[in-house]
């Protein structure tokens, strides 16, 4: 129901009325000129389709003797038969037969109704101009809305090109910022190796001197004891990890279980370092809980001693610190780079026309229920209770491959009651305004909005005019 | 929009808890089986034997229409009196009353269409042990035996029905509570073999003079089903009958139930049951209730049709029986069991089906002679959303040259389901759109439930308040349930005064926005109450004196009688009505037509469509229709197509849909469905003139118009149990694809000596035989009956009005001896004027001799019509050398024809005879 668009109500431009001579006197009912020659008045007439030869006046007698139909042009008779409308002073069109005398005005010139009691008026000429006012008008608002089509198809383009300047200067940061996370990287690691170096240095010292088995000198920070359970380095501990790193004091042998493990961290499954310090860190180093695999004692309380050790300590942390601030700039680049490319990789129309509807939206009101279309994001219906509910995310143009811009599609909106989920259609229009003209829901959570805009505008590529004929 | 739809759904979700699910099948537990019904467990408990019941002969009184006689319960001693009539017509009517009941007992009114005209009885012999009475012919006869008690009609020394012979009469004295205290509701298997025994105790004590005191059993006084207590103020009151039908092995009737034809034996599980309810998403091949409820079962073997008609309106459950009787002859044990009311059987003896139909329709009256366009088709659906809606649907059918009649408005359509009422914003112009269906010869259906929103601002409701004319609780204030509309109303339509009331409504300046070409649709009229006990009303609500379990089952009839009295007296008297129920009982077919609620997009549905209106056209109710495509649930184009073919040959072809459902107009399933579905339609507007000239039959004579083929060939065994066709009137036989991805069906013509012609190749078949037909999409099996003459109006419009004047074709389908006949009745269409004015034409056609000639049937009525006759086909014919016509006035002319072998067709061109006249065609 939804693949034959219209090009607009544009395409009857200029009236041009032909005048055709009078070349027969006898009138055949519901025949164009073009078929004139098939019913030229001889003995006998032949079915159109060749298939039978009749008497001429069996023609338009109100009895099917032709399969095409061809004989009963004027009449009821023939169901696969077509009655021809001359509709002079407006525009003729065929009707099929069925409808001529069924009590019923189809040709505005009446002709159908020849035998009928229903009293059929003449109103082709009025109908004629008031078309050809309608067409003369259109033709002007045709002009200014191509006209206002063009400068949003320029606005386009400078949005096409601000969008792919953004996007050079975005890979550029991004490119610097890479470097910048190399260096940085290298940085860390190097201020960490220094302070783990100090630290074996002085464990080694202090358990020469201090031959105790149950030491209690680590010398470790959060961070390191964090980077060191980060197994993935995602800069977040997990569950898995801690299952994985840690073990009970008593009994190292046994594993925690993962509700443990939650316990440790806090009731989260996954923990950045802030939290860390906060929750698994004070269990570390209160040390009677768990401990780290294959270690013994409580870390993290070294660096206090020694100011060599606190120093260097410091140093990694900040070079940690530094590397962070920077993985956190590239990241957000980088996620404004990929939103960029996805709203670049959409389909605007041939010309971009359409671009510039993206970030906007448009509403309408229809009854209780306030609509929203963001083009190219998302619909929704707002009720009066304030409730909003997806009507579908952008999918894909839907128009027939002839004119596919005609028609969006939105999908997988909230599902139904019993149902799929909802989706919109939206069909483009021509218009001077960009705006929401209507919605629908033919069935049941599938709507159908109707979105005006110039840039559905066509400019007229023939010209059906209103014409006459005899 | 869907939200709020979405949102009333979950509420009847949630408002009735379990009555929807989720697994889209009826929910069994929220409607009782027997067991769960305490009368039906009480009766069922009871078993074959010797009757406690004694005919007093020595009260027997015998008037000219009636003979009267006590019948005495040797175990209580309370006296009943049965009052027997023979009926004008070959009917014996069968009455049993308390004799002195302490108050009156509900005795159905108004189904009745006149009080039955009775015969002379007589009494052939009598002594103290039997009454034998004549009833009329050479040797019927009725005989009445006292101990213990039963009737038996006899032909000859033939027994065809026997009364009581199993001894299943139970009939429970109305009686005084013993004590204040409630007894609860318990479960009653153990209880009941303490029953047994106290009963058997009580035979062998028959002989005493003292009544029994009587223990009072459980759910007597009250009783409770899932959370709704069923308050008994009056106490128990059911009433059971057995019959037996010696040598019948085929009984069919009792609607509604989604079952087959023929009805099954009810050994080892439920009984049918009639008791009109709202079920939801109804399960097929089941005994459980439906919408509507005609309790009339009709029987049938080679010899002999008969019918009983049970007219009680109480919840009645059915059993039935059949298997060997005794000397190795089949039998149908048939018992009846009802809540409250009185017994009044009618028993109609036939003898053949045909004689049954004339019957049953002199007692309840016959199908509604409908407008014209109401056999057209019916585009339906839940909701068209708004006039543009409506004007684009309509649009639709036009530009995909598809005819159509009437267009329909489901609950949407009103301002919050406040019936009468327009939505504002969607229906703003009710009136320029009904012009607008109008100005294409078009009509429309709005729906108008009898649930009725309490709202003080809503003019009819807080008029019924006033008048006081809605159902009362138990405890005297208005009954209030939830339907649609939230908490809503019912007004009671067993009161005339508030039927006048309701008619008046439907008044042009009442209704507002209603113009002439608007008709309606009854839904939800068993009626359905969502917070009810199985989805309907308490039965101890009041209608006036009545409590609700007295009259449940009439509900649905009064108020199609009222909705279709509204429309008449709106026209001064001079339209003819189309009302649409789905609720009905005896005598619903006076009022409109029927169909068989929310079906299922499901093949199995489709199916069934045919047995379920087969069934409704048993019992006199013609005027029936599935929902094309299924309500609920979304078919397939193959589906949809296969209905549209099936349901252009059913009496109301109607699609509907739910409104969850995808939208399903014909022509959204590309253009090769729209074509078939476009073929299937126009195939029913060209037989118009034949559907019309069967519901004129049906009107004057009760005949069903959609047949099962044992009534047209009763003696061939054969046709008994087939429900996968059936017949139009007489002569077309229909036997429509409902397999999915068929290739082929098998149709049996019947008839030893019939021939049978293909309408669509003409192709000729020999009766009595099963014939393959290979099918493809576009395959609809239709034959007509050689012997008969079929009039189509073939040139196919916009509506069945546009049509009006069209010209006729004639189908002269030759029997083996060269023969054929067939009528053709013309008409407005659409007012009484037939009646009143006798303005129709009525003809007979006849082919005999070579000679097709046209003669009156009713020389004294007038119809001047404008159609004519442009072609006659004759089928099976052999190539004359001319043809002649011989006009009303005696001039000859010669006709031209045609003719071709392969076929056996001779196609006579243009006779242009008026339809209304006197001619003769010649062959030579």
């Amino acid at each position: 129901m939804f693949t034959n668009c219209s090009l607009g109500h544009c395409h009857i431009i200029v009236a041009v009325v032909l005048w055709s001579i009078c070349v027969d006197s006898r009138k055949i009912r519901g025949i164009s000129l073009s078929y004139k020659r098939f019913y030229r008045e001889r003995k006998s007439f032949l079915c159109i389709d060749g298939s039978k030869m009749i008497p001429f006046d069996q023609v338009n007698d109100d009895y099917c003797d032709c399969m095409d139909g061809s004989d009963e042009p004027g009449t009821a008779a023939c169901p696969t038969g077509r009655f021809y409308c001359t509709n002079l002073g407006y525009r003729s069109h065929y009707i099929p037969s069925s409808r001529v005398n069924d009590g019923i005005c189809d040709c505005c010139d009446a002709s159908d109704e020849y035998r009928s009691q229903t009293p059929c008026q003449n109103t082709c000429r009025n109908l004629g101009q008031r078309e050809r006012a309608e067409v003369e008008g259109q033709t002007r608002v045709l002009g200014e809305r191509l006209r206002l089509k063009q400068l949003l198809i320029e606005e386009g383009v400078l949005t096409w090109r601000e969008k792919q300047a953004q996007l050079r200067d975005l890979q550029r940061v991004s490119d610097d910022l890479q470097t910048q996370l190399d260096d940085l990287r290298k940085e860390e690691a190097r201020r960490k190796e220094e302070a783990d170096a100090l630290r074996e240095r002085e464990i080694g010292a202090r358990e020469t001197a201090d031959n105790s088995p149950t030491s209690h000198y680590r010398p470790e920070s959060p961070i390191s004891v964090f980077k060191e359970l980060d197994s993935n380095r995602d800069g977040s501990i997990t569950v898995d990890e801690v299952q994985a790193k840690l073990s009970p004091v008593q009994d190292e042998e046994h594993a925690l279980s993962e509700d443990e493990a939650v316990a440790l961290l806090g009731g989260a499954h996954r923990v950045d370092l802030s939290r860390f310090e906060e929750t698994l860190w004070t269990s570390l180093r209160t040390g009677d809980s768990v401990t780290i695999k294959g270690r013994r004692g409580v870390p993290g309380s070294l660096a206090d001693e020694d100011p060599n050790i606190k120093a260097a300590v410091s140093a990694a942390e900040k070079a940690s610190a530094d590397l962070k601030r920077v993985e956190d700039a590239y990241e957000t680049v980088y996620m404004e780079i990929r939103d960029l490319r996805e709203k670049l990789s959409i389909d605007y129309g041939s010309e971009r026309e359409f671009l510039f509807l993206h970030d906007q939206c448009f509403q309408l009101k229809v009854y209780e229920y306030i609509y929203e279309l963001c083009p190219f994001s998302q619909v929704t219906q707002k009720s009066a209770s304030g409730e909003v509910v997806s009507l579908g995310k952008w999918g894909s143009w839907a128009g027939p491959p002839e004119n596919p811009y005609c028609q969006m599609r939105y999908e997988s909106g909230e599902p139904c009651w019993q149902g799929p989920t909802r989706n919109t259609m939206v069909m483009l229009i021509c218009g001077t305004e960009t705006a929401l003209r209507s919605v629908k829901e033919p069935s049941k959570c599938q709507y159908v909005m109707e979105l005006q805009t110039p840039v559905s505008c066509q400019p007229a590529l023939r010209q059906r005019g209103v014409h006459s004929e005899l | 929009m869907a939200s709020f739809i979405e949102r009333m759904c979950l509420y009847r979700v949630l408002v009735l808890s379990v009555f929807l699910s989720i697994t889209q099948a009826v929910d069994r537990s929220n409607f009782k089986t027997c067991d769960q019904s305490a009368f039906c467990s009480r009766q069922r408990a009871m078993k074959p034997g010797q009757s406690s019941y004694t005919a007093l002969l020595e009260t027997l009184e015998l008037s000219d229409s009636h003979l009267t006689v006590q019948l005495l319960n040797n175990n209580n001693k309370v006296l009943l009196l049965l009052e027997l009539y023979r009926l004008q017509g070959n009917m014996t009517r069968v009455k049993i009353n308390e004799l002195k009941p302490i108050k009156p007992r509900y005795e159905v009114p108004d189904v009745l269409i006149t009080d039955p005209p009775t015969e002379l009885m007589s009494v052939l012999a009598q002594d103290e042990h039997r009454v034998v009475l004549s009833l009329g012919g050479e040797d019927w006869r009725l005989i009445l035996s006292a101990q213990p008690f039963r009737l038996d009609i006899m032909e000859g020394p033939q027994v065809l029905l026997s009364l009581n012979s199993r001894g299943l009469l139970a009939f429970e004295q109305l009686r005084i509570r013993k004590d204040t205290k409630s007894q609860t509701d318990t479960e009653e298997a153990g209880e009941k073999e303490d029953t047994e025994k106290h009963d058997k105790e009580k035979v062998s004590e028959g002989e005493e003079e003292e009544a029994e005191e009587e223990v009072d059993q459980p759910g007597m006084w009250e009783e409770t089903f899932k959370t709704h207590a069923d308050t008994k103020p009056n106490g128990p009151s059911s009433i059971s009958l057995d019959f037996s039908l010696p040598g019948v092995e085929h009984v069919y009737g009792i609607p509604e139930h989604a079952d087959g034809l023929k009805l099954k034996n009810t050994d080892g599980g439920d009984p049918y049951r009639l008791y009109n309810l709202d079920v939801f998403q109804y399960e097929l091949f089941n005994p459980m209730a439906l919408y509507g409820a005609v309790p009339v079962l009709l029987s049938h073997n080679t010899h002999r049709t008969m019918g009983l008609f049970w007219l009680n309106a109480a919840e009645t459950w059915v059993d039935v029986s059949s298997g060997q009787g005794s000397s190795e002859v089949p039998q149908t044990d048939v018992r009846w069991i009802s809540e409250s009311g009185i017994i009044d059987v009618f028993i109609m003896l036939g003898p053949r089906p045909n004689d049954v139909f004339t019957q049953y329709s002199s007692l309840t009256g016959t199908q509604a002679f409908p407008p014209l366009s109401s056999l057209a088709y019916h585009q339906c659906r839940w909701n068209y959303n708004d006039q543009e809606d409506v004007s684009a649907v309509d649009q639709g059918f036009d530009e995909h040259d598809i005819p159509y009649d009437f267009i329909w408005l489901d609950i949407e359509h009103t301002d919050g389901k406040r019936y009468f009422t327009w939505d504002n914003n969607k229906f703003p112009q009710p009136k320029d759109m009904l012009q607008g269906l109008l100005d294409k010869r078009r009509k429309m259906v709005t729906i108008v439930d009898p649930h009725i929103k309490v709202d003080s601002s809503y003019k009819i409701h807080t008029e019924i308040r006033s008048r006081g004319y809605y159902i009362k609780n138990k405890d005297g204030g208005d009954y209030e349930g939830w339907c649609w509309p939230g908490n809503a109303g019912y007004p009671d339509f067993t009161n005339p005064e508030m039927r006048k009331w309701w008619a008046s409504m439907f008044a042009y300046d009442q209704y507002e926005g209603s113009m002439e070409n608007l008709y309606t649709w009854n839904d939800m009229n068993e009626p359905s109450v969502f917070n009810g006990p199985e989805v309907t009303m308490h039965k101890d609500a009041l209608h006036g004196p009545w409590e609700h379990r007295d009259i449940h089952n009439l509900y649905g009839f009064y108020v199609q009688m009222a909705t279709a009295e509204g429309q008449i007296q709106r026209s001064g008297g001079l339209e003819r009505p189309f009302v649409l129920t789905r609720a009905f009982f005896a005598g619903s077919q006076r009022y409109g037509a029927v169909w068989t609620g929310d079906n299922a997009a499901e093949w199995g549905h489709l199916k069934m469509s045919i047995p379920m209106c087969l069934s409704l056209g048993l019992v006199g109710i013609s005027f029936c229709g599935a929902d094309v495509g299924g309500f609920f649930k979304t078919p397939s184009a193959e589906l949809l197509v296969r209905w549209y073919q099936a349901g252009a040959y059913q009496p109301f072809f109607r699609a509907h849909a739910h409104l969850d459902t995808p939208r399903r107009e014909p022509w959204l399933f590309g253009p090769d469905n729209t074509a078939l579905i476009r073929e299937a339609v126009r195939q029913r507007y060209t037989l118009l003139p034949y559907w019309y000239l069967q519901f004129y039959h049906a009107q004057r004579t009760g005949q069903p118009v959609m047949r099962p083929l044992w009534v047209e060939y009763p003696e061939d065994i054969a046709t008994f149990s087939i429900d996968n066709e059936f017949l139009i009137g007489r002569d077309l036989l229909v036997h429509p694809v409902t397999d999915e991805r068929s290739s082929g069906v098998t149709a049996y013509l019947p008839g030893n000596g019939e021939v049978w012609y293909d309408v669509h190749t003409f192709q000729r078949h020999d009766g009595a035989q099963n014939l393959s037909i290979p099918v493809t999409m576009s395959s609809i099996p239709v034959f007509q009956r050689g012997g008969s003459i079929i009039c189509r109006k073939n040139r196919v419009r916009r509506s069945s009005s546009c049509m009006e004047n069209d010209p006729y074709t004639l189908y002269v389908a030759l029997d083996s001896q060269g023969n054929a006949e067939g009528e053709i009745y013309i008409d407005d269409g659409h007012t009484f004027k037939h009646k009143t004015d006798k303005q129709f034409i009525h003809r007979r056609l006849s082919f005999t001799a070579n000679s097709l000639s046209s003669s009156d049937l009713s020389p004294d009525s007038q119809f001047p019509t404008a159609s004519w006759v442009e072609q006659v086909n004759i089928l099976g014919a052999q190539k004359p050398d001319a043809v002649t016509l011989t006009a009303t006035d005696g001039g000859e002319s010669s006709v031209e024809f045609e003719f071709d072998p392969d076929t056996a067709v001779l196609t006579l061109r243009k006779p242009g005879v008026n339809a209304g006249v006197n001619w003769t065609l010649h062959l030579r």
